[in-house]
Parts: C-alpha cells; structure tokens; sequence
C-alpha cells in the first residue's frame, strides 16, 4: 500500500522522503498506514491523500470525462477488494504463511512477550473481517482464483496500452502498480501468488514500466518501505 | 439443462419478486438467460432457511452464494453475458467489487440497522415469513451480522462513532449511484440493448431501495432524482418480471390502457384546439393592422380557455 501512493506521488511530481518507523501504526491518525506529514497536517490512507493532493492543486485524473472517472474508481474499488484482501488473507489466515513469515515479521521491532500478543491480536482481528465479508469459507485455492480472476479483468482493461487510461497514469496505476509490484517482489512460501499475476505479460511489463520510469535512480534504501520484507528489483 | 433447479429465497413485496438484494439479483440473471428457476418464497414452513439465502438446489448440487449460482448457470449454458467482449466482461468485475464496496453498507444499514426503519418494516416482514420461535430470533441475527459487516469494514479509526460511519457510508453510497447513474446514460442495459450479470446485480441493489417504503428514506430520495437508473428498474421490472409499476399485475395492464386512453383524449383536445385557432387566424383579415389579428386571437383563446379549463 506504501508503494501504491509513493507511485501515485512520484507521479504527481511531488517529492516525498520515506522514512521507517516501527510506531507508525500509532503515528497514523487512522491507525493505517501509510500517511504522510506535511508541515503540520497528517493524512492518511490513499482515498484522502489524493484528496488533499487534489486541493493543493496536483491531480492525475483530471483529463478524465465523467463516465472514465466511473470506471476508474470501479477499477479501484476491485483492486481494494480483491487484491488487498487476498493479500490479507495470505498473510493473515494460511497458517503456514503466518507462522513463518508474518509473525516473525510483524512482532521483529518489539520484545518476547510482546511480538506474539501484538500478532495474534492482529490476526485475530483480520480473521473476524474476513469472517464478516464471507472469506473465511474460503480455501487458498478459491483465494488464488479470485486472485487470478481480477489480474485477468486488469489485463484485459489494460490491454496494450502503456497506462489504464491510455497516455497519462493516474490513481489506478499508482494502485494497481503498488499492489502488484508487492505481490510480485514479496518472497512467501510458495510463489503461487506471484505466478498467477506473471501469467499476464501485459501486467509484469506495466510495473517493470512504472518502475523504471518513476523509481529508478533511488536508492535501494529508500525504496525498502515501513514493514521490512525481502524486496528485490523486477529489473534483476 | 435437463435436471430441474430450485431458488429458495425471500419472498417479494411492493411489487417486487424479493426484497433480498441477493435473491432478487439471482431471479434477474435467471430471467435474462432464459434459465427454468422454479423459485421457492420462504414461507412459514418448517423448513427454515439454513444459512445463507438464496440457496439453488439442482439434483443433489447445493450452492448458496449469488457469484456462484451465477457460476453455475453459465455452466449449465444459461449465459448473459454472451455477447460482451473481454474489457466489457472486466468492466462487470469492476462495478460489482464499487456496488459490494459502496452501496451494499448504506443498504444494510437502510434495512438492518436505521432503527425506525428495522422496527417498523424490516423485522415485521421477515419475522413473519419465519416460523416461530426462530422469527424471534433470526431477524435480530441478520441485523448484528449486518452491523458487524459494515463495522469492521467500514468503521476503523478515525471514525469512531457509528453516526460518523453511518454519515461516511452514505456518502459513499449516493456517491456511488451516481457513477452508475452517468455510466448507465441513456441506454436501456449498461452494456447496450440486452441485460446482462451487470444489469442483474445493478438491479438487485436498486430495486429494495427504489420500492421499499422505509419511514427513512434519504437514500430512496437520492435515488429518485436520478431519473434514469429509475427508469431502469422499472423496465426490468415490467419486461421481465412481468409486473407494472404499481405491482398488479392484469390489473395493471387496464391501468395501463386507461391511461393510454387518457393521453389519446388529451392530445386529440390539444389538436382541436390548434385547428380552432387555425381557423381564427385564416379568418381575420390580413391587412389591418396588427391589433386586429389579436384581438381576433384574444377571441379565439376566450373560446378555448374553457376548454384548456376542462382537461386536466
């Protein structure tokens, strides 16, 4: 999520540092992160950063007519469903996932007892919500063929074009880069995940695209974002 | 094809055939591809609705959820979306993930959790289609899960109180009706002239708000300034479900024609009248001034302001 908006950002010309905190869930005034913080007003959370992006005067949609404008948050609202819960699920909710990889990593910065209680608690919460939007039924299977169902309909609203909505990028590919970029670079158990979304050429070349175009020239620090994971370039 | 399949589903009211946005989109999808649904209104029987509805039932196959019914009928050759191509088939995808996200909240909480609206509509009409004692208790169940869904998914910090989510999710939600509003235009479907899975799900989360009659019915009211997504419904409703507007259905084909009388008297009055002061004018003479011709037309307009008085 992290690097759907410093995507979004870069695109907008805006320069932004990216700094690590281990606190910045509570930093966050809606408990999510990312946020920025900009000379004193914090924002957090994609849908209100684009907006007060927007006030200050930077928008990427703007060329767009109304019924693009449309499908653009129709798009947006399939990624934050599909995508970013079945990212949730994977790392909250297989159970060989979380016991190698997310527990470990989401209690790193803080002492025994305390990494176990703060994860479990996490899980514990993404468990109920997946419960109350009908996910918890599901098998890891069904997840991957949700997974590859929406990556499908994106390759095919992308087509050959080099951005969602032809020549200017706008919050889609900021959103969708970020997501998928994550998903492609993230090492987990099994690259099921990852191999769903390489079937779609058109995909894989859209993020190598967007990340040689606004990322590159930065240095590798910079670019490992607020949860340390193992990241490694597409270009390699 | 050839095995018999069965909808068991809430039943309808205020002329529609389900008040359940999720069974009322499955009948939909199932009228627009032509698939034989014999369709089961859960009534007060015993056998009280297990689960999740709508529930189809084909020889020993049970499936609950509306995505894989839908599944299923395509498979079983029942196909709407026959016709779409890849990016329209995509674009399906898109909006239903905006409905789920964006409207299905505000019409939970229309339904389920808007207090006036759950004493006085909601609970009655479902606990009376239950048989007790379960009516006692499951009407209260669907409203705590409905509650649950919009709180976990809606209500993180920084809103903290349900007055602030509730004020979110309907902005969310008149927000999202009219996206649909200015993607749907002037066309009769979403995707041309035949309906399609978009069409049904549209369909299904728009009409309960449409017709319902709720005491609190902000959303309705939005709903109703957006004319053509009314009209949309209506014409589902009519062509395919074979009900008027007002819900009855060979009574209201006599409506119907009575009002078509209506409109035929009435424009044959205007004709008449056009002929009258047609015939006014050719009569006055031409030269004399200006003066004359109105006064003439005054004439004209004094006989037929009776008339105009008449009609309605």
């Amino acid at each position: 999520a992290t690097l759907c908006f410093q995507a979004f950002l870069q695109m907008c010309n805006l320069p932004i540092r990216v700094i690590c905190r281990a606190n910045a869930e509570y930093m966050s005034p809606s408990g999510k992160l990312p946020f920025i913080h900009v000379g004193n007003q914090v924002v957090s959370e994609l849908g209100p950063i684009v907006q007060f992006v927007k006030a200050k005067g930077h928008s990427l949609s703007d060329g767009l007519d109304e019924v693009q404008k449309a499908e653009m948050k129709a798009y947006m609202e399939l990624v934050n469903n599909m995508l970013l819960t079945a990212e949730l699920y994977l790392q909250w909710c297989d159970d060989v996932t979380v016991e190698e990889i997310t527990h470990p990593r989401y209690g790193s910065p803080y002492p025994w007892p305390l990494n176990r209680i703060l994860s479990y608690q996490k899980q514990w919460e993404v468990r109920k919500k997946m419960k109350a939007i009908g996910w918890a039924g599901k098998t890891l299977e069904q997840v991957l063929e949700d997974v590859d169902q929406c990556c499908h309909a994106l390759s095919q609203r992308l087509g050959t074009q080099p951005y969602f909505f032809n020549k200017q990028p706008t919050e889609l590919d900021a959103l969708v880069f970020g997501h998928l970029f994550t998903i492609l670079t993230t090492q987990l158990i099994t690259d099921e995940l990852s191999e769903k979304v390489k079937n779609y050429s058109n995909l894989t070349a859209f993020c190598r695209r967007i990340e040689q175009q606004y990322f590159e020239g930065q240095e590798r620090d910079s670019a490992a974002i607020a949860a340390p994971s193992s990241k490694r370039s597409l270009l390699r | 094809m050839a095995a018999p399949m069965e909808l068991s589903c809430w039943g309808g009211d205020w002329g529609l055939p389900s008040l359940h946005p999720e069974s009322l989109t499955v009948m939909a999808y199932a009228k627009f591809s032509g698939a034989p649904l014999t369709v089961n209104t859960i009534n007060k029987s015993w056998r009280t609705p297990k689960g999740d509805l709508p529930v189809l039932v084909s020889e020993d196959i049970v499936i609950s959820q509306p995505a894989k019914i839908l599944n299923f009928l395509r498979k079983q050759k029942y196909n709407a979306d026959y016709d779409l191509s890849a990016k329209q088939g995509a674009d399906t995808l898109a909006y239903i993930a905006l409905l789920e996200e964006k409207l299905l909240p505000a019409l939970l909480h229309t339904f389920w959790i808007e207090a006036e609206n759950y004493c006085s509509v909601t609970k009655p009409w479902f606990a009376s289609r239950i048989a007790f004692p379960l009516s006692l208790y499951l009407p209260g169940k669907m409203s705590r899960e409905a509650l649950n869904r919009i709180l976990l998914t809606k209500g993180g910090p920084p809103l903290y109180s349900l007055t602030e989510v509730e004020a979110q999710i309907y902005r969310d939600a008149k927000e999202c009706l009219n996206l649909l509003s200015k993607r749907l235009g002037t066309s009769q479907f979403f995707f041309g002239d035949t309906p399609t899975t978009l069409d049904a799900f549209v369909f299904g989360f728009l009409a309960p708000i449409y017709k319902v009659c709720f005491p609190r019915v902000h959303l309705q009211e939005h709903l109703k300034q957006l004319p053509n997504l009314c009209r949309f419904c209506d014409d589902i409703l009519t062509c395919y479900f074979r009900l008027t507007v007002s819900g009855h259905s060979p009574a209201g084909q006599d409506t119907a024609d009575a009002n078509l009388q209506k409109l035929t008297q009435l424009v044959n009055k205007e004709s008449n009248l056009i002929e009258k002061m047609d015939d006014n004018l050719r009569k006055s003479p031409q030269h004399p001034p200006h003066k004359l011709t109105t006064l003439k037309l005054a004439a004209g307009g004094e006989e037929s302001s009776p008339m105009s008085r008449l009609s309605p």
